[in-house]
């Protein structure tokens, strides 16, 4: 039971950045990114293949970052001339295609068989909940340097710009801004940081198999960022916390029901229902949107008697 | 000759078979407040939004300070010193009003992402600056009292203020205006002209589309008349006023 939390924790934390990466590009800049899981394999592979080669495992981790960004900048080009919603089925497509590509080849990481991986700090004949907790450590430094770089760019005037570009993009080009430069940063950052958790969820679980990039996996994210709040860091980590414990939940409740239908499918069931729920209720998320918050802004806003105090 | 600012030489845009703008040639001269006026529908937006760079133009070219600018992005425009205000205020909604204004800052060095990550100092001092340059130019509209409002809880005349002071705030050469004083009460309509009329004493030159041709007539000191696409007639109010072109314009042929 220990064990079963200690894993929770794990998935929480490597959940929590890829959240925090989507909730960036989409939260803040307005691009629905769809192909999350994309990056996510991409950040992982990348970490599998240099670690058989002997890289130390902060250089795979950053390898797959980088080459995620790489990729990130690829479907930014197609970003600025599509449509929101036909940009998230193209890059659906892409995480698919991907995925299928590394499934069915056979010279690089063993397509449908997948390649083991070895953990990034192994202590021989550790018990497992050492094992788990030595992950915990290292998941969580990733998600805290992950969320203090959103912080700050968030609270930017960086970040003010990329707001600026999700509420309309023709007015902040009209205003100086140019918006392919953004959007490409924009995917570039999010996706190096989905390229971080791939990376740790591959030496995690110690193997790398086709079959743990479904495009679920990209929905799941959304859900989190979609009930934790887009832009607001704090709602991505909040996501992804109920999100996990939700999915853990229905998984547990599934042995102690009797449904009239498959048990395996009551998760997506509820996690359609979430959604829906969320979006009619709750559009905004559980956590409102985060105004800017710069110390020259907060002296204005603090230090003014006059300045009337709305909106925060 | 004095040198123009903004020249545009036989422009036309047109939409399937409709010629929106056709054939259009004007000069805007450094300083003051040149009005453009014409009946709905006779093409002054797009001409202004074909010299902005949000369409181009199918004929003829626009130099801004002697730079062609037909082929340039919107942001390339805007870097030049020539910024516009929508007809239709084009706020950044979930956004507080003084944010709005820092978005349209000119030379933020926070704007770029390694130095809003790594020169904090920097760009946290020079945004000091800029929200009192933005809390002046928001009492002048009279909307400091909204600054941390969210521009989406504005009403109607007072977005199209802040989309007007968005236009100030970014220091242009050149502001194109696209009725300034549409929805907006006769009394601030007028003081809103004065105020820039003051401005343009200090360099900034106006150029501006209105409808409420007593308010532009008196503050322009050149007009030009657009009728279906085409340049009818120009000339200072005064002349403009007793020019039987001008009426055909606005009460069609007698």
């Amino acid at each position: 039971m220990l064990l079963y939390f200690l894993d929770f924790v794990v998935f929480v934390g490597i959940f929590a950045i890829v959240a925090l990466s989507l909730n960036l590009e989409f939260g803040f800049a307005g691009l629905a990114n769809f192909g999350k899981v994309a990056f996510v394999l991409i950040g992982a592979y990348t970490y599998a293949l240099l670690s058989q080669i002997g890289v130390p495992f902060y250089g795979c981790l950053i390898a797959g970052a980088l080459i995620s960004a790489i990729f990130g900048l690829l479907i930014s080009l197609p970003a600025l001339r599509l449509r929101a919603d036909y940009l998230a089925i193209s890059v659906l497509a892409f995480g698919e295609i991907l995925r299928l590509i590394v499934k069915s080849e056979t010279w690089i990481a063993e397509g449908d068989w997948g390649i083991t991986v070895s953990p990034a700090i192994s202590l021989t004949g550790a018990p497992p909940r050492i094992d788990a907790l030595v992950n915990i450590g290292l998941v969580y430094s990733c998600l805290f340097i992950c969320f203090l770089v959103v912080q700050l760019l968030t609270n930017s005037p960086y970040g003010r710009v990329m707001r600026a570009i999700r509420e309309d993009e023709v007015a902040a080009e009209a205003l100086g801004k140019d918006r392919a430069k953004y959007k490409a940063q924009a995917l570039m950052l999010g996706s190096a940081m989905a390229g971080v958790a791939g990376g740790l969820y591959a030496q995690y679980l110690q193997c790398v198999l086709p079959g743990m990039f479904m495009p679920m996996i990209t929905f799941t994210v959304w859900i989190m960022v979609l009930l934790g709040g887009p832009a607001n860091n704090w709602g991505a980590l909040l996501g992804a916390a109920l999100v996990e414990l939700f999915d853990r939940g229905a998984n547990m409740a599934k042995d102690y029901l009797a449904l009239p239908i498959d048990p395996s499918n009551l998760q997506y069931i509820l996690f359609g229902a979430l959604i829906i729920f969320v979006l009619l209720y709750r559009p905004q998320g559980l956590l409102k949107e985060s105004p800017i918050k710069t110390k020259a802004l907060e002296a204005v806003k603090y230090g003014r008697g006059a300045v009337k105090n709305k909106g925060s | 000759m004095e040198e123009a600012l903004l020249r545009i030489r036989e422009v036309s845009k047109h939409f399937g078979g409709v010629y929106a703008v056709n054939g259009v040639s004007l000069d805007v001269k450094q300083g003051g407040i040149w009005g453009l006026v014409g009946p709905n529908g006779s093409g002054k937006t797009t001409l202004f939004n074909t010299v902005l760079g949000l369409y181009k133009p199918d004929h003829g070219d626009i130099y801004f300070n002697d730079n062609c600018i037909n082929n340039l992005l919107p942001h390339q425009i805007y870097a030049l010193g020539l910024v516009n205000s929508f007809q239709l205020p084009r706020l950044f909604l979930q956004m507080s009003v003084l944010d709005n204004m820092l978005v349209a800052a000119r030379g933020h060095q926070g704007d770029k992402l390694f130095n809003s990550l790594f020169l904090r100092k920097g760009w946290q001092e020079q945004e000091k600056g800029l929200i009192e340059e933005a809390l002046e130019i928001l009492e002048l509209v009279e909307l400091d009292k909204w600054a941390f409002s969210l521009a989406g809880e504005l009403s109607g005349g007072q977005r199209k203020l802040l989309e007007v002071a968005r236009g100030l705030m970014a220091k242009p050469a050149l502001l194109l205006l696209d009725e300034p004083a549409a929805g907006i009460n006769p009394v601030l309509g007028k003081s809103i002209f004065q105020k820039l009329k003051d401005l343009s004493r200090n360099g900034t030159t106006f150029f501006i589309v209105e409808h409420r041709l007593e308010i532009l007539f008196e503050f322009a000191s050149w007009v030009y008349v657009m009728d279906k696409g085409k340049m009818v007639t120009a000339g200072q109010p005064q002349a403009i006023i007793d020019n039987p072109a001008f009426y055909q314009a606005y009460l069609g042929e007698e």
